[in-house]
C-alpha cells in the first residue's frame, strides 16, 4: 500500500505538470485536443490523488506501523472513526487532504467549463495545477506521508487527546474545504489578468464557488469554536490564538467579496478591488497554513510544527508577487467609467462595509503579527492577545452590524434624505425600543445596549424586507402569507438566502456579547452529597466513578442539577487519561438552554481531602451564536440553491455575450 | 426584544461575581503554553497560572491595586506577561494601526469617489423590490408589482 501511495503521489505530480503546459498551449495556439487532453490529465491527476489518500487510510486503519505517519499519529487501541480522522491528525496527512481537495476542485471544474469559458477556464486549471503542483512537491520531497521506519514499533504513539473529539473530525476537512475553494474563483480572477478577458466572466462563472467557499469558511471556524468550547474547558470558545484568526481573516474577506461583486455585477465598477479581494482572500489562506506550520507565531494549535514555513513563505510570496504584478500590468485595462450618485446608496453601504470587513481583518492581522514586528524591531518579546482583539475589534464589530441593516433596504444609486426617514423609521424605532428595554431591564453596559440595538435595527430591516415582498406577492397573485414567503424566497433565492445569513450573523453576535460581558465563574471545592448554588441552579455533587478501556481510563463526577428543588439532569463532567501518550484531557458537561449554558468542569481530585473541584460557568445567550451559525449556513445554502429562473439564465448566458447586462440580481449563477 | 429579557435573570449574578482577582488574572498571560490569559488557562495543576491566581489574592488581600500587582509580573516576567501590548512607545502602534488604515481606507473612499463621474440628479431607484419609499406610497406598490411580475 505505501509504495503504491507513493507512486500515485509521483504520477499526480507529473500529470499536473503535464495539466499545465498542455492547458497553455492548447489555449494559447487554439488546439481544442490539446485542452482535452489537459482536461484529463486534471482528473487522471485527481484520480492519483485519490489512491493515494485510499492507501493512506488503508494504512491507518490497519495500523500499519511500518509506516511513519501511523505510528506517530495512531495506536492499535485508537477508536476506529479517529484512525480515519488522523488522515488530517498529522502534518503529512493533512497536506495531503489539502491536496486532495484541490484536486478534487479542479477536476469539477474542468469539468464544469469543458464546454465553457474557453478563454480563460484553461489557464486556470493552469493555475490550480500550479497549486497542486507545489503541495504535491511537498508530498514527494519534503514531508512525505509514505515513509517508512526502519524498525517497527509495537504500537504508535496515538492521535494527539485534544484531536479525539467528534468536532475534530469535522472541522479541519469544513475549514480545508472553506480555504481550498477560495483557490478557484482566485484561480479564474488571475487566469482573466493573464488573458485579459477583463469582463465579470470570472466572476459569474465562479460566484457559486466562492459562496461554496464562504460556507464551509463559516462552518470550519463555527465547528472549531465548538471543539474548543467543549474540548479545552475554559469556558470559552474563542481567544484570538494566532490559528483561529488566521481561520477568521479569509472569512471576513470572503464577507466582504461576496458583496463587493454585487456591485461589478450590478454597475460595472470595482474591478481592480474585487480581484485584490480574491487575490488577498487565497493569500490569507496560505497564510493559515504557514502560521499553523511554521513556529514563527506560538500557537495552542501548533499540534504539526515543522520546518514547512519557508517553503509556503517563499510560495505565499512568489503567488502574491506574480499576482499583485499581472493587476499592477492590468491596472489600465481594469478602469472603467463609474458613476457614484450620493453616499446615501447602496453603493456607498457596500463601500464602506467593505471597509470595515477588511478593516477588522487587518486589525486581526496586524495583532497576530505584531509579537513578530516587536521582537525585530524592539528585542522584546510581546503578547498580544483577547484584550488587545477585543477592544479594537468591538467598535468595528458594531459598524458592520450598522450597515448589514443599511444595506438591505437603502436603494442603489441614490436615495433623499425623505426616503431614508421612512424607509428606516420602523427598523430604526424597532432598535430603540429593544435598547430601552434592555435598559429598563437592568442592563447598563453601553456596549451592549448599542450592539442589542443595532442588532435589533439590522434584524428589523431585514423584516421590512420579507414583509414588502410577502405583501406584494400577496397583492399580485392572491397567495397565503405562508405561500407567499416561501416562493418569495424560492424565486429570488440569492437575495433572500442572503437576508438569512444576515439574520444569523446577528444572532450570533448577540450570543457573542451576551457570552463575553456576563460570564459568571463559580470554583467550588466540596465531598460527596453536598451541594452548591450557580445562579439560580443548585448542583449536587453525587459521587464519582470510575471505567477503564484499553485505550483511556475515565474518572466522571455524577452531579445532578436542580433549579427550585427540582431535579432537571445527571451532569457528568470528566478527567479523561489516555494511555499513549500519557496525557490528561477534559471532558466537560454541558447543559444548554436558549437563555444560558451551564458548563461544568471536574477541575481537580484531591484523595488526601475526599474533596472534589469543579469550575462552572453560566453563560448566557451563547446558545445563540451556535444556533446563528446554523442559520447562516441555512441561509447559505438558500442562496446557493439553483433555481428554475437562474437556469434558463444560465443558458441565455452561454447564448449571449458575456457582456450583456442580465442584472446583478438575477444573473446566472455560472457553474 | 427577546434577548433583552434573557440576560435580565444573570445580569445580577453576573456584576456580583466579578472578581478583582478575574479582572488581573485576565490582564496576564499565562506561560505554560496553553496561549489563554492567567484567568482561562485550565490546566488541573498549572505550574504557571494556579500559584499566579494564588499570589493575586494575597496581593489582593494585602490591599494591592490592580495596576501595581501588574506592574509587579511585568517586572518579574518582562513584557511578554501582559496579555495585551501597553499604550507606550512601539506598542503604540499596535493600537493605533488598525484605526489609521481604516482612516486611510475611508479617505481612499471618498478620493476614488469624488473622481467617478457624477450624473446629474435623476429619480430615486425603482430597480429592486426593496426601493426606498415607504410600503404604503401607490407608486412604489405599482413599481414593485412590475418587478415582481417580471419575476414571478
Amino acid at each position: 500500500m505505501p509504495l503504491i501511495g507513493q507512486l500515485a503521489l509521483a504520477l499526480a505530480l507529473i500529470l499536473a505538470f503535464y495539466s499545465i503546459v498542455a492547458n497553455v498551449l492548447g489555449a494559447r495556439r487554439s488546439i481544442p485536443v490539446l485542452v482535452a487532453s489537459a482536461r484529463h490529465a486534471v482528473w487522471a491527476t485527481c484520480a492519483m490523488v485519490t489512491i493515494a489518500v485510499l492507501a493512506l487510510w488503508t494504512s491507518l486503519l490497519k495500523s500499519d506501523f511500518s509506516l511513519e505517519y501511523v505510528a506517530s499519529y495512531t495506536s492499535s487501541t485508537l477508536p476506529t472513526v479517529y484512525k480515519m480522522t488522523a488522515l488530517w491528525g498529522g502534518q503529512q496527512g493533512s497536506l495531503l487532504l489539502w491536496t486532495w481537495l484541490l484536486t478534487i476542485f479542479t477536476a469539477i471544474v474542468a469539468f464544469q467549463n469543458r464546454r465553457r469559458n474557453p478563454e480563460i477556464a484553461p489557464y486556470a486549471l493552469a493555475v490550480l495545477a500550479g497549486l497542486a503542483i507545489f503541495f504535491l512537491g511537498m508530498l514527494n520531497f519534503v514531508t512525505r506521508p509514505f515513509d517508512m521506519l526502519a524498525t517497527i514499533p509495537a504500537d504508535g504513539q496515538d492521535l494527539n487527546p485534544l484531536l479525539q473529539n467528534y468536532w475534530m473530525a469535522i472541522h479541519p476537512p469544513s475549514l480545508y474545504t472553506g480555504y481550498v475553494s477560495a483557490s478557484v474563483p482566485f484561480a479564474f480572477g488571475a487566469a482573466a489578468l493573464i488573458t485579459g478577458s477583463l469582463d465579470d466572466t470570472w466572476i459569474r462563472s465562479t460566484r457559486r464557488w466562492a459562496i461554496f467557499s464562504w460556507f464551509f469558511l463559516t462552518l470550519g471556524n463555527l465547528f472549531g469554536a465548538r471543539w474548543a468550547y467543549e474540548v479545552l474547558g475554559w469556558g470559552g470558545y474563542w481567544a484570538w490564538d494566532p490559528v483561529e484568526n488566521a481561520a477568521f481573516m479569509p472569512w471576513l474577506v470572503m464577507t466582504a467579496y461576496l458583496h463587493s461583486v454585487m456591485i461589478q455585477e450590478r454597475k460595472d465598477m470595482l474591478k481592480v478591488w474585487n480581484l485584490a479581494l480574491i487575490g488577498m482572500a487565497f493569500g490569507l489562506t496560505l497564510f493559515g497554513t504557514f502560521i499553523t506550520r511554521s513556529g514563527v507565531i506560538s500557537s495552542v494549535h501548533s499540534f504539526t510544527q515543522s520546518g514547512l514555513g519557508p517553503y509556503f513563505l517563499s510560495f505565499l510570496i512568489t503567488a502574491a508577487v506574480l499576482y499583485t504584478g499581472l493587476l499592477l500590468f492590468r491596472v489600465k485595462s481594469l478602469r472603467t467609467p463609474a458613476e457614484f450618485e450620493s453616499y446615501l446608496s447602496r453603493e456607498a453601504a457596500f463601500l464602506f462595509n467593505n471597509l470595515v470587513l477588511v478593516g477588522i481583518a487587518f486589525a486581526v492581522f496586524w495583532g497576530t503579527l505584531f509579537p513578530v514586528l516587536s521582537e525585530a524591531v524592539r528585542g522584546v518579546k510581546i503578547t498580544v492577545g483577547p484584550p488587545f482583539f477585543d477592544k479594537v475589534n468591538a467598535p468595528l464589530a458594531l459598524a458592520l452590524v450598522f450597515l448589514m441593516g443599511v444595506g438591505p433596504l437603502i436603494a442603489w444609486r441614490r436615495s433623499s434624505l425623505d426616503t431614508v426617514a421612512k424607509t428606516f423609521a420602523a427598523p430604526v424605532i424597532f432598535g430603540a425600543v429593544t435598547g430601552i428595554c434592555a435598559f429598563i431591564a437592568g442592563l447598563r453596559e453601553w456596549y451592549v445596549l448599542t450592539a442589542l440595538s443595532l442588532g435589533a435595527f439590522a434584524l428589523g430591516t431585514v423584516f421590512v424586507e420579507f414583509r414588502r415582498g410577502v405583501s406584494a406577492r400577496r397583492h399580485m397573485v392572491s397567495e397565503n402569507p405562508a405561500r407567499a414567503f416561501v416562493n418569495l424566497v424560492a424565486k429570488n433565492n440569492r437575495r433572500y438566502g442572503g437576508y438569512i445569513i444576515h439574520i444569523g450573523v446577528v444572532m450570533a453576535f448577540v450570543g457573542i456579547v451576551a457570552s463575553s460581558f456576563f460570564k459568571t465563574e463559580v470554583k467550588k471545592s466540596l465531598k460527596e452529597g453536598e451541594s452548591f448554588q450557580v445562579g439560580s441552579y443548585e448542583l449536587e455533587f453525587l459521587g464519582l466513578s470510575q471505567n477503564e478501556t484499553s485505550h483511556l481510563e475515565t474518572i466522571s463526577a455524577r452531579l445532578e442539577l436542580l433549579r427550585d428543588g427540582k431535579p432537571i439532569v445527571l451532569m457528568q463532567p470528566a478527567k479523561l487519561f489516555y494511555k499513549r501518550p500519557q496525557q490528561p484531557a477534559t471532558s466537560v458537561a454541558i447543559r444548554s438552554t436558549p437563555a444560558a449554558d451551564l458548563y461544568v468542569v471536574l477541575a481537580g481530585i484531591d484523595d488526601a481531602t475526599g474533596l472534589t473541584t469543579f469550575q462552572v460557568f453560566l453563560t448566557p445567550l451563547v446558545f445563540w451564536l451556535w444556533a446563528g451559525g446554523l442559520i447562516m449556513a441555512l441561509g447559505t445554502v438558500v442562496a446557493m440553491w439553483p433555481n428554475v429562473r437562474e437556469r434558463a439564465a444560465i443558458a441565455a448566458a452561454v447564448r449571449l455575450p458575456a457582456t450583456v447586462d442580465i442584472g446583478a440580481e438575477t444573473v446566472p449563477g455560472g457553474d | 426584544m427577546v434577548c433583552g429579557a434573557l440576560l435580565t435573570p444573570v445580569t445580577a449574578s453576573a456584576a456580583a461575581t466579578k472578581a478583582s482577582q478575574q479582572e488581573v488574572a485576565e490582564a496576564l498571560t499565562c506561560q505554560c503554553g496553553c496561549g489563554l490569559t492567567v484567568a482561562n488557562c485550565n490546566h488541573p495543576n498549572c505550574e504557571f497560572s494556579v500559584p499566579v491566581r494564588e499570589k493575586i489574592d494575597t496581593m489582593l488581600a494585602h490591599g494591592m491595586g490592580r495596576t501595581e500587582i501588574i506592574a509587579y509580573f511585568r517586572s518579574q516576567y518582562g513584557e511578554k506577561i501582559l496579555s495585551a501590548p501597553t499604550t507606550q512607545g512601539f506598542n503604540i502602534l499596535a493600537w493605533t494601526m488598525p484605526f489609521m488604515a481604516l482612516a486611510a481606507g475611508c479617505a481612499l473612499i471618498m478620493f476614488t469617489v469624488g473622481r467617478w463621474h457624477k450624473r446629474p440628479p435623476a429619480p430615486a431607484s425603482s430597480e429592486t423590490p426593496a426601493a426606498d419609499q415607504a410600503a404604503v406610497d401607490p407608486d412604489l406598490r405599482r413599481r414593485l408589482e412590475r418587478e415582481l411580475r417580471e419575476r414571478i
